[in-house]
């Protein structure tokens, strides 16, 4: 085994690899994790569990592991996407026992196979979002206002120009809004991909600006990533 | 809306929330309704520092380890988080229950560094305990402390009710084990502080009288209750390869300071230099077996994924057996692809075959702690590295491709003149001029050559302990002179800021009426004082001045050798003797040899286990 995880020494070796894709949680206190420190957080993972990683060839070998879409931070997540090579074949339900064996708090992996399709398939995620208002003004009613407008102006933040004011309605596509106990449930469709990205926190920035309320409490859950025909990434 | 929810709402909007919420890899999670004593293990200092810290994750694990026991992790809070605390009042809270620091049973700070003592009372005071011990009346929380400055805790006692002196492994949990056990019988807080004073290795401040004399110095120390010992003798672990160490980490999320695998091979040190505390405090010299060393690394690195481990020390090359260690521990880690990195390692007296190793292991800059500038001042601290050697090994390395060099030196040290100044400027331009005189094409391209300085703070159960500071004037005076003679663009100059010098002279050989300008000074704001940009030293002088403390009384004031100090009721073991004769070495630049070559008689009986030592027993 400890021969498998070695990196190769010699750089003209070329090192069969086999690619897999995971599929991931995130959740609870997990999801405070940085998207930045997830890679450090799995090279860890899978040094604990004896992964025989594969490294990428050249001066500086790094462990191949790629998210194709970032999670924003605080958002939870059952549906997170990593793809990781390997040096050997391994069976897939094997490999995912001994990920998960080894895994902090509030992270799992729930699916392991070949990836099928490539990232830039990627097109939307589907959100739900439940959350209250500090104030007491009816929440579901106010932020139907705030969806029915003409336009959703909201404000991103962008490299190069600073905050500039942009039109979200065509993006936000609302699958449902309704109560739930004390709060109020949006499930909804955003485009995520390499053409476009608009963040749930985008949205529902956009509705504190509108409405001048603030969350009491707000919990925002990513359900599922998309291609542009709306089949499941796999 | 609970304290959890609370905090998981605000950390969407906090830099770097991993920090402040805990579930990490290795951290611990029991059943409070199961426990006996719960124990916040604080940190006074931030996440990323206080993480890094050996200590901690031994004394985390160890009570862990006890099924009735819990022991949380907890640290300072970054300004914009402790705002969004007190805004949303929140108090502050254990990384593994989020619970609040006035539910737990007993509260342990460690003292690392002097300039962290105001965080002790921002932390208890974030976390609704009674920053005063005397308002603290239940018999929970107890607040306790160790770590190498409770060795003079005097500046502390108004906050704490239970220092432990010396090493923790023991001790901790006889404390707890007492602490269990007066909780169960519904004992009183006093019963427990009486109690835990019969503890070896154990000083409760309350139960000590002290008077002074007109001039201000100390007069007597004297225990007030039958149960406290007039002398406190710290605890050494005497078997030290079977001692207690993690098997595992907690592996944080975020980057902090050291972020890697870490076993500790020995503990004390063999060499002597006479302005090191840590030199004398951690006496005597033991050390892990190769075997030990070699199953706590494999078992650390499983466990944390780290892909790198470090050797704990304060001078790992003085291992027995060092280079068998190497070899051992160099065949796990290449066959494991982690890297090993030795900090503190010497490699004067190592194999060809073991260097060409190390060189593949890691190849960092070079790095001299000189301290002084002239043989004739290296003699007076005993500090054994000469030029020559600086020089040859600079060669060696210059011819190796080397291109860093960190020079470390101190300002200020007893009987240095200008010469001994100017001696720094003048080694910093032989290695330079070694490196021109290295053939071009073996060195590398461009040298860069740092200097740093920091300034001499006399510490206490060191034979300087009883030597003045020199005063902020004189330091800008010599480190004016240094610029001066340093005439490279080559070499750069890097010098520690000096008021924080003297506050940390003042805290560390102060005595009990400082407690109160310590607490002053936390009222006016002062915390956080380690980083320059909160360091308000106009606070501290206020403080001091409210007081009717001097600062120079307590910093630049020569000692008599027979006058009693802050600190002359607890025991290191080494003796005073032996501080005093070192002392008066020091002032006619005499060495001392060190422990290896031959026992100097510093006091340590043998039965603690100490390598070299030949005392009685
Ligand atoms: S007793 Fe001797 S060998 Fe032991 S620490 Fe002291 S000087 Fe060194």
């Amino acid at each position: 085994m400890a021969a498998n995880i070695n990196r190769p020494r010699n750089m003209a070796l070329r090192v069969e690899r086999f690619d897999y894709r995971m599929i991931f949680s995130k959740t609870g206190r997990a999801r405070f994790i940085s998207h930045l420190d997830l890679m450090r957080t799995f090279s860890r993972i899978f040094k604990r569990a004896r992964i025989p990683v594969w490294y990428t060839q050249g001066f500086n070998p790094r462990l191949y592991i790629m998210f194709p879409l970032a999670l924003a931070l605080g958002t939870e997540s059952d549906v997170e996407i990593m793809d990781i090579s390997l040096t050997e074949e391994l069976d897939e339900s094997e490999l995912m026992e001994r990920v998960n064996a080894v895994m902090p708090e509030g992270m799992h992996i729930n699916k392991v196979y070949k990836p099928v399709m490539s990232h830039k398939d990627i097109a939307f995620s589907e959100y739900e979002i439940r959350f209250c208002l500090v104030s007491d003004t009816d929440a579901l009613k106010s932020f139907e206002e705030y969806l029915s407008q003409e336009q959703i102006i909201v404000k991103k933040h962008s490299k190069k120009k600073g905050e500039i004011d942009v039109d979200i309605k065509s993006d936000v596509q609302v699958l449902s809004l309704d109560k739930d106990g004390e709060f109020v449930r949006l499930s909804v469709r955003l485009p995520s991909g390499n053409d476009k990205t608009v963040n749930s926190s985008l949205v529902m920035d956009g509705y504190k600006a509108f409405s001048g309320e603030e969350y009491k409490l707000i919990y925002t859950t990513r359900t599922k990533i998309l291609t542009k025909s709306l089949e499941t990434f796999i | 809306m609970n304290y959890k929810e609370k905090i998981e709402q605000l950390l969407l909007s906090v830099q770097k929330p991993a920090r402040y919420i805990g579930g990490e890899h290795g951290s611990v999670i029991k059943d409070k309704s199961k426990i006996d004593v719960r124990f916040a293990f604080c940190f006074p200092d931030v996440y990323d520092i206080g993480m890094s810290h050996l200590g901690m994750k031994i004394l985390y694990a160890l009570k862990n380890k006890r099924e009735n026991f819990w022991c949380e992790r907890c640290f300072m809070v970054e300004k914009d988080y402790k705002q969004v605390l007190i805004d949303n009042d929140i108090p502050l809270y254990c990384l593994e229950s989020l619970d609040p620091l006035y539910e737990f049973d007993m509260i342990g700070f460690t003292l690392q560094y002097e300039l962290s003592y105001t965080n002790i009372l921002s932390m208890l005071s974030l976390g609704r305990v009674p920053v005063l011990k005397k308002d603290r009346k239940d018999l929970a929380p107890i607040v306790v402390a160790g770590g190498p400055c409770v060795c003079n805790p005097e500046p502390l006692v108004d906050f704490i009710d239970i220092f432990i002196i010396g090493e923790g492994e023991e001790v901790n949990l006889e404390l707890m084990d007492l602490y269990s056990e007066v909780k169960k019988r519904n004992g009183t807080r006093q019963e427990f502080l009486r109690l835990a004073a019969k503890i070896e290795g154990i000083y409760v401040p309350e139960f000590y009288d002290v008077t002074y004399n007109d001039d201000g110095t100390l007069h007597s120390f004297t225990p007030n209750i039958p149960e406290a010992p007039a002398k406190i003798k710290k605890r050494v672990i005497a078997d030290f390869d079977n001692v207690y160490f993690p098997e595992y980490f907690v592996v944080p999320y975020t980057s902090i300071v050291h972020d890697r695998s870490v076993v500790e091979v020995l503990r004390g040190c063999i060499r002597g230099c006479r302005f090191c505390q840590a030199g004398f405090i951690y006496r005597p010299f033991r050390e892990k077996s190769v075997d030990k060393i070699k199953s706590e690394t494999k078992s650390l690195c499983e466990q944390t994924g780290y892909d790198e481990v470090s050797l704990s020390s304060l001078s790992t090359s003085d291992h027995t057996k060092i280079a068998e260690l190497l070899r051992t521990l160099a065949d796990y880690t290449d066959a494991e692809n982690v890297s090993l990195s030795l900090p503190s390692l010497r490699i004067d007296n190592f194999s060809d075959e073991l260097l060409e190793r190390l060189k593949t292991i890691r190849k960092s800059g070079l790095t001299f702690a000189c301290e002084a500038g002239t043989q004739r001042l290296r003699d007076v601290i005993n500090k054994n590295i000469t030029e020559e050697e600086i020089l040859s090994t600079c060669r060696t390395a210059f011819e190796g491709g080397y291109t860093t060099v960190k020079l470390y030196f101190m300002l200020g040290l007893p009987t240095e003149t200008d010469e001994d100044i100017e001696g720094i400027a003048q080694l910093a331009h032989k290695i330079l001029d070694a490196y021109f005189e290295t053939p071009r094409e073996l060195r590398g391209g461009s040298i860069q050559i740092s200097v740093s300085t920091a300034t001499f703070v006399p510490k206490p159960f060191t034979p300087f302990e009883f030597e003045p500071q020199a005063t902020a004037e004189e330091i800008d005076r010599k480190q004016k002179l240094l610029v001066r003679r340093l005439q490279s663009k080559k070499i750069k100059l890097s010098t520690h800021q000096d008021d924080t010098s003297i506050l940390e002279a003042c805290l560390a050989k102060g005595d009990r009426r400082m407690s109160k300008a310590v607490y002053n000074a936390w009222l006016k704001g002062c915390e956080l004082d380690s980083w320059s940009e909160h360091f308000h030293f106009e606070k501290w002088q206020e403080a001091f001045d409210e007081c009717g403390l001097d600062m120079a009384f307590y910093a630049n004031r020569k000692r008599d050798y027979d006058e009693l100090m802050p600190w002359d009721h607890l025991d290191y073991l080494v003796s005073k003797r032996f501080l005093i004769s070192e002392n008066k070495k020091a002032h006619e630049a005499r060495t001392t040899r060190n422990c290896k070559e031959g026992c100097s008689g510093c006091g340590i009986d043998k039965c603690y286990g100490g390598v070299y030592c030949g005392g009685k027993h």
